[in-house]
């Protein structure tokens, strides 16, 4: 997550300064009274550059999705607390269809 | 008193079909939505940035929002491995969830780069 936070962070610092120098080139544009048409090609590929590491940055930051199958690798429960008198094994699972293949792994 | 063995009806929720679903864990579910809300509020709020930097004006802008949000969407599916069945219930969630909700965080820095680049 560090590592994303970077790459967001460069990103950021790659769209100020294209906004930099698009205002410089706005400045340029007033000296010699022309119109605005479009940013220059190295704003362009620089506003691109910088969407894309800001992108990256927002899909891994967030963090993992999870799994949300209630019997996946990741949502396992295998230990049985010390205190096994408040464990109840007969509630309304029960009407849920068995699954023959599930595997007792450590 | 009548008992109801109706399995389908019993899960958190459920969907018939090929793909059984009959309960899900309900905090990975939440946690997963956050994850989408928070990429696609950033990204509009980046999106916005970049829309003002590059000028744009009218439908371009709203067009371009359009795109982002798509873009941002494939990039939810490649993260999700390509297999949404195992991190949401549905392709809504992933696809059409928060699309609209970054909007006005767009305009608003649509609005604000576009003035400091282009008017100041």
């Amino acid at each position: 997550m560090g590592l994303g936070f970077v790459v967001g962070f460069i990103g950021l610092l790659i769209l100020f300064h294209a906004a930099y120098s698009t205002i410089q080139y706005r400045g340029l544009l007033k000296i010699t009274e022309e119109e605005f048409s479009g940013p220059p090609l190295n704003v362009v590929i620089e506003v691109t550059l910088g969407l894309v590491l800001c992108m990256w940055a927002a899909l891994t930051v967030p963090g993992k999705f999870l799994s949300i199958h209630p019997d996946s690798e990741e949502n396992r429960i295998v230990s049985l607390p010390a205190n096994l008198d408040f464990m109840i094994f007969n509630h309304r699972y029960k009407v849920f269809p068995v699954e023959l293949d599930v595997k007792l792994k450590h | 008193m009548a008992v109801h063995s109706d399995s389908a009806s019993s899960g958190k929720k459920s969907s018939n079909g090929l793909n059984e679903l009959l309960t899900f864990n309900a905090e990975n579910m939440q946690s997963n939505m956050k994850i989408i809300y928070y990429s696609r509020t950033f990204l509009s709020i980046i999106g916005g940035v970049v829309a003002g930097i590059l000028g744009f004006t009218g439908l371009k802008g709203f067009v371009f929002y359009l795109l982002l949000m798509a873009l941002t969407s494939l990039g939810l599916v490649a993260k999700a491995g390509f297999s949404t069945h195992t991190y949401f219930d549905s392709w809504n969630r992933v696809l059409l969830d928060g699309f609209l909700g970054g909007l006005m965080s767009f305009v608003l820095f649509w609005t604000f780069a576009y003035d400091i680049v282009h008017i100041f």
